[in-house]
Order: C-alpha cells, then structure tokens, then sequence
C-alpha cells in the first residue's frame, strides 16, 4: 500500500432492534433509545416471553423482487437487506460488481432453518428430510444469495468464530484490499433470533430483564437479538466522500504478545451485559474513555458490527453519542457526555471472547475532507 | 501480481485413508479404500449409502469430533515441522481452519428434546460453543496470532490456507496452522441424501457411470511459516505455497455455473499470483466429487485451462471430507510433488464422452515441482491453491 493509500468505508447499512437504515441507527444513537421488542417461546415448563432485539426485513422488498424472495429464509433476508442498504448508502446501488469482494460474518449462521431442517425429519423420519432446508442451513448461504442477487462474482469469504467473528473477518476485509485483491469489499455480520437460539439463550442464562447496563460488569444483563450490520469498503489513493478509514483490524491472544489497547482516542466497548466477559472488559478499559452502546442493538455475536457502525458515526458527525446507561459504571471510566466533541482522529472498537482472545478495530477521520458521503433518509 | 512464496515445514493428516498423512499416502498409493455404510450411528433411511468414516477415531466428551480431528492434524503438522511448545511460544502464531459443521448450532439430541416439549441438556450446546476449531487449536497451543474459522462450505479448508499464506505475507504473524476439519454425523448424511447426490455404491468421480459422492470425515494441517523464522528456527521447508485465488459463480446454491467462470477465475487468481505458468503445472488435484455435475464442469475447465495435464481425484480414497476436503487434498498433493508420483483416481473405470478427459487410472509417476489442488463448493465458492516442491 503506497502512503497515501486508504481503506475508505463508503457506505453503511444497518437493521436491528433500534429499526432500519444509518439514520434509525443514528437516531437511536442521539435519543438513547434502547427498547427491544420481545421473544415468545414454548419451554418444558410453558410459553415464556422476554425482552429481545427483532429486526424486521420488510424493506427488503424495495430491492429485491419477492419472487426472488420465495425459498430464502430470515437469516439471508437479514443479509440481503443489509447488503443492500450499504450499497445504497453509498449510492453504488445500480453499479457493476464484477470487482466485489465479499465477506460475512455470523456467530451462529442460519439457525432458524437449520432447526426446520432438523425438524423435518425428527417428526417425518429421515426419508423426509427436506432438501430445501438442508441447502439453505450452511453458514455461507447468506453470501450466496447476495452474490447471485448482485451478480457478484469476486471472491467470497464467510467467517463464523463466535464472539470474534466480526473483528476476524475485517482482517480478511483489509487483506483483500490491500493486496488489491478487489477493487471493495462488501462486508456484513448477521446474526438471527430464531426459536433454538432464544430457546438456548433462555436455558443457559434465564429471561433477560431490562435495562441493559452493559458497564455493571459483574451483573448479568444481556438481552438477546438478531440483526444485520453492512459496509461496503474501497481501497483508494483519492480524496473519497465516506464516513471514515480502517486503519487496523487484528485478532489474537494476549497470551505473549501483549496487548495493543490504543494510548488515545475514543474506546467503544463491545460489552453486552454478558458477565462472563464483563469483568475483563473492565480491567481491560480501566482508565479509559470509553462508550458502550449496545444497549441500542442487544446482545449478539454481530454486535460488533454495531460497534463499529457507531463508531463511524461519531466519526463523521464529530461527535459523541451519550450511552445508554451510563450511569451504571462499576469500574473507574471516562464517559464522555452527549454531544461531546470526539475529541480525537481515530476510535478503536474493542471485541472480548470467552476465552483470552480479543479483537481490535480502529476506525479513522478521513484526512482531508469532510466525511460527508451519501445518506439514506 | 506473483506473491512471495511461503514455506510449508509440516503436515498432518487424518482421513478414513489412515490416522497420519504418511499412513494415508501408502494407502492411496496402493490404491486402498474402504467405504462402508456408516457404524458410528444410525439411519432409519431405507437405502444405507457407503461413506468413509475414521472409525479408529475417538475424540474427548468435552470436544466436537471436528475440533478433535483439528487437534489430532495440528498436532501431526507442528511434531512434522519440529515445533515444540516452547519454540511456538516466541512466535506470534495465527490459526485459520475450515470447517462446515465445526460452528453449527445442531445437535439432534437437543432439538429432538425440546420439540417433544422436555428440558434437554444444555451440555451438547455448550460444547459446540467450546469447540470452535481455530479456538480449539489455539487454546491448546496457546497461540497468540489470528484466528479464524472459515465456513465457505467445501472449499473452506482450501480457503483457510489461501488466507494463512497472506497472513504471513502481510506480518500479522510469523507463522500459522491452516487447514480444515469436519466430522461425519447423522445430519449430513442425511442432509446430502436428501440432496439426491450421493451415491449408494462407492463414489466413481469423472466416470461415465457416476451416480453421486461418497462422505468422509477428518482433518489436515499445515505449518506454514515466513522467511524469518523458516532461518531463524533452523527448520526446512516441505514444499511451499505458491499462489491462491477464489471466486464466486453467483449462480446456486448447490450447483456448480455450467460454464465454469468462477472456477476459471480462481485458477486464473491462483496461477498469476503464484507466478507459473498453466503449462509448468505437474498435475492437479481436482474437486472431483463424483456428481454429474461438479465432475462435468470441473472437467471442462481443466480442458480448457490446462490441457493435457494429469489430474486426479482423491475423493475415491477418503470420501467428500467437505471443510477438510481442500486440505486433506493439498497435504496430498503436497506429498506427491515429494515423491514425484500421483495415485490412480480411485474408482474410475469407464471414460465419459460428455466430459472428453480422463483423470489417471494407475500410479503415475512426474517430472514437474508445481500443482494445483481446486475445491468448488456449495454457495457458489470456487478455490484453488498453488503448491511448488521445495
């Protein structure tokens, strides 16, 4: 990559629990508004209902044909949606693709069919087992619909390594371009709500209850959701309209290497109300200034697509969103207020495992321009 | 656009062909293979299909059979390499694996229990969520690189070792474990039954009587490490990785493109970052699942792109391993630019008219030090990787 050389993110598109489209997010974003919806379950004990994050695909039909839409299930839906509204946030909705990379991440893949795959020969027997259902449950499906909805013929990458797999994607997302691979990158996370997963969600830590204090990190808090996170990225040596750069995506382990926390600058908290990662995220974060906003989208392997959406927000507004109950701290942090000047060139989006590992991606201001760059309303 | 080389210094392998990579080479070279009807479980479906399971196999109550035959490979690849723990530990070490079944949230048990309303045990969920398979290997390795799992169905362990080799290229580590690792279970065999595409003799890929693949199971590794170290380390180089390249057909779910274009352009991708010519190639390792269709496109590109050429299909000797399958096929290809000889393509017999090439039927030996090993998969993903002697 020559100096002047950038990765550009040129255009966002979001769906989750806070509605759809950059502008829901950025809405909720300002407003603080961190009201899920709910999930209705059938258990061994009779029907539960919880809070929950939904994200709903109705719009998706302003982009693709429903014929088109006939045999895909809610997990590539999510997908498409989000795929095309970062297109068309970057006004390339219309364009050629034959120089497109793709890259998704999901955490659990397409639960919902896999379930219905499941179920279609545990009540009918194995003969019965449905084909449809089978094809549509491996966890690249959602990138192939893409790819044969947009005529995308680059290569094409899926990404599932649990809570990490938005961060390790993104390093493939920097590879592809770098190398010059592709001339952009489209890359989603996704991540569906379905039966099992809530079902799972229920057994293993109980109904959520609100709110979401992500920053009480010894309390668990997390509520569940599904959405899909979208980004087209560029590689450019021009001045290029965009929220902001990717200046460093990398994945790994403490173990020996030490950790590359940023000296300055805005850090955003991928901490989900989840307890097994809370406290490492406040040791890790102590003294920092921080921002958490995924009491705004839930709790989800694909949250930190979220994360990093915000954060190129704040980028390119200039300013700070406050964060939803900031006011639940239990380790010593600076919470910039709303409406605070970001205060520095980059922001780094930090992702914690179960296990050591981590992820770090850092976003930066566009050098030279404004960042304006085409918006969906 | 030719990338820099990158050393592979170990393999491992495991596959219903043998427990190691060096077991499993005598076994395709003396032309053994052993489809059976599954034994590790059981099918109520009336027609029981032969698949090659890794019966002498047993993984740990904690683990995924997958991220257990990861280990196992690992394991074979870093000892093969002469990697110690301690070495591995001054070293930033990334692990990249493929995989279709080594993330999936399915447990039949689970879900046959909370459809008949019980409160199942959550114990078969928590070990799918503790056996990722890059994790998995990492954590016991202790490695502090990147890590990625890679889903791109049946070429994710070519995939895995496309991506490993630019990690190195571009720093973000000193060396890495890639591969690929998938179990065999009763979902998939039911799955791809439903599918129409398997066969219920064993699989015969390119012959004009193919009726459908057979499945497989078990998991390859390779080390592969940059120029530093391989000096630094004081350890020799296998073979290398010359070249990678990918695309999508954007056509089906299932299908291959009739034309080939995806596959084209990752041949395309993978022999011009590798630098050689399609005429200096010694042989291929092809996809060749034995479905009409994947044998039939694969066989017309090859026509075309590198006419003459050897080429050949293991499937016959370990079944389709899906994620594993593109690394198992590289370590095997990898050891036959050692040893200079390729097997026979298992199971062919009767050459095709509608594919107008015939893959090798006996032992065979060759001059060159370049081969290809191409993956095509479901979700429209091609892949190919570029493997040069050292």
């Amino acid at each position: 990559m020559s100096g002047t050389a950038r990765i550009v993110l040129e255009g966002i598109g979001v769906v989750g629990g806070f509605g759809c489209g950059i502008a829901d997010l950025s809405r909720a974003l300002a407003e603080g508004n961190d009201r899920p919806g709910t999930l209705s379950l059938s258990t061994g004990s009779g029907p539960i209902e919880f809070p929950a994050f939904r994200a709903d695909t109705s719009r998706l039909k302003e982009f693709v044909p429903a014929r088109t839409l006939r045999r895909i299930d809610h997990f590539s839906k999510l997908a498409l949606l989000g795929s095309h509204l970062a297109l068309a946030d970057a006004g390339l909705a219309e364009t050629e693709h034959e120089r497109l990379g793709l890259i998704i991440a999901s955490g659990y893949g397409a639960t919902g069919i896999t379930y219905a795959f499941l179920k279609s020969f545990i009540n009918d027997g194995d003969i019965c087992a449905s084909p449809t259902y089978f094809a549509n449950s491996v966890h690249n499906s959602a990138a192939a619909h893409i790819s044969i909805v947009l005529g995308a013929r680059g290569p094409s990458l899926t990404v599932s390594q649990f809570d990490l797999s938005v961060p390790s994607a993104l390093t493939s997302v920097r590879q592809w371009l770098l190398e010059g691979r592709v001339d952009r990158v489209l890359f989603g996370a996704v991540e569906e709500l379905s039966e099992l997963i809530g079902y799972a969600w229920y057994r293993q830590r109980g109904a959520p209850r609100m709110p979401m204090t992500p920053l009480w990190t010894g309390k668990e808090t997390a509520i569940p959701a599904e959405g899909a996170a979208f980004f087209l990225f560029s590689r450019t040596e021009e001045a290029r309209a965009g929220y902001c750069t990717l200046e460093t995506a990398v994945t790994g382990s403490p173990a020996n290497a030490g950790f590359p926390l940023p000296g300055d600058g805005l850090l955003l908290l991928g901490a989900d109300g989840r307890r097994e990662t809370g406290r490492r995220y406040a040791v890790l974060a102590e003294n920092a200034r921080i921002a958490c906003y995924t009491p705004l989208y839930g709790s989800m392997p694909a949250g930190p697509a979220f994360d990093l959406a915000s954060a190129a927000l704040i980028i390119k507004e200039g300013r700070i969103f406050p964060s939803p109950g900031d006011a639940s701290l239990d380790f010593p942090a600076t919470i910039p207020a709303g409406g605070e000047p970001a205060g520095a060139d980059r922001i780094s989006c930090l992702t914690l495992a179960g296990d050591k590992a981590y992820g770090l991606t850092t976003l930066g201001k566009l050098p030279g321009t404004t960042g304006e760059c085409a918006r969906e309303d | 656009m030719s990338v820099a080389p990158i050393a592979i210094t170990g393999m491992g392998c495991i596959c219903a062909a043998g427990g190691n990579l060096s077991d499993s080479m005598n076994a395709l070279l003396r032309g053994e293979r052993r489809p059976a009807p599954p034994v590790r479980f059981a099918s109520n479906h009336p027609v029981r299909y032969p698949v090659f399971e890794a019966v002498d196999f047993e993984e740990p109550p904690d683990l995924l059979r997958t991220s257990a035959f990861a280990l196992h490979a690992a394991r074979e690849a870093f000892a093969d390499a002469g990697l110690d723990r301690k070495t591995l530990g001054t070293l930033r070490v990334g692990v990249c694996v493929g995989t279709t079944v080594g993330t999936v949230m399915s447990e039949e048990t689970f879900c046959r229990g909370y459809l008949a309303g019980d409160e199942p045990d959550m114990a078969p969920f928590r070990r799918i969520l503790h056996s990722n398979p890059a994790d998995v290997i990492a954590r016991e390795f202790d490695l502090s690189g990147p890590r990625q799992t890679v889903v791109t169905a049946c070429s994710s362990g070519t995939d895995a070792v496309g991506i490993a080799g630019s990690w190195i290229r571009a720093g973000l580590c000193d060396a890495a474990i890639a591969g690929g690792a998938d179990e065999l279970g009763r979902i998939t065999y039911i799955g791809f039954i439903s599918l129409m595409i398997t066969d219920d003799s064993p699989c015969k890929p390119f012959d004009r009587h193919r009726k459908g693949l057979n499945l497989g199971e078990g998991a390859a590794m390779l080390v592969l490490v940059s120029e530093r170290v391989l000096r630094r380390v004081g350890i020799r180089a296998r073979s290398f990785l010359l070249g990678y390249g990918s695309a999508s057909d954007a056509y089906h779910l299932t299908a291959p493109r009739p034309d080939g274009a995806g596959l084209r352009s990752a041949i395309s991708e993978a022999l011009a970052t590798s630098g050689v010519s399609s005429a200096s190639v010694a042989f291929v390792n092809a996809h060749g699942t034995g479905t009409p269709d994947n044998d039939r496109v694969e066989s017309r590109v090859l026509h075309d792109m590198l006419p003459g050429i050897p080429f050949l299909s293991t499937k016959g000797y370990t079944g389709h391993t899906l994620g594993a399958a593109g690394a198992i096929e590289a370590v095997f290809t990898a050891a036959c630019l050692e040893i200079g000889k390729i097997p026979a393509n298992a199971g062919f017999e009767t050459p095709d008219p509608g594919i107008g090439i015939t893959p090798v039927t006996e032992v065979t030996p060759f001059a060159g030090s370049v081969a290809l090993s191409e993956s095509l998969a479901f979700g429209g993903n091609n892949s190919v990787v570029v493997l040069g002697k050292a």
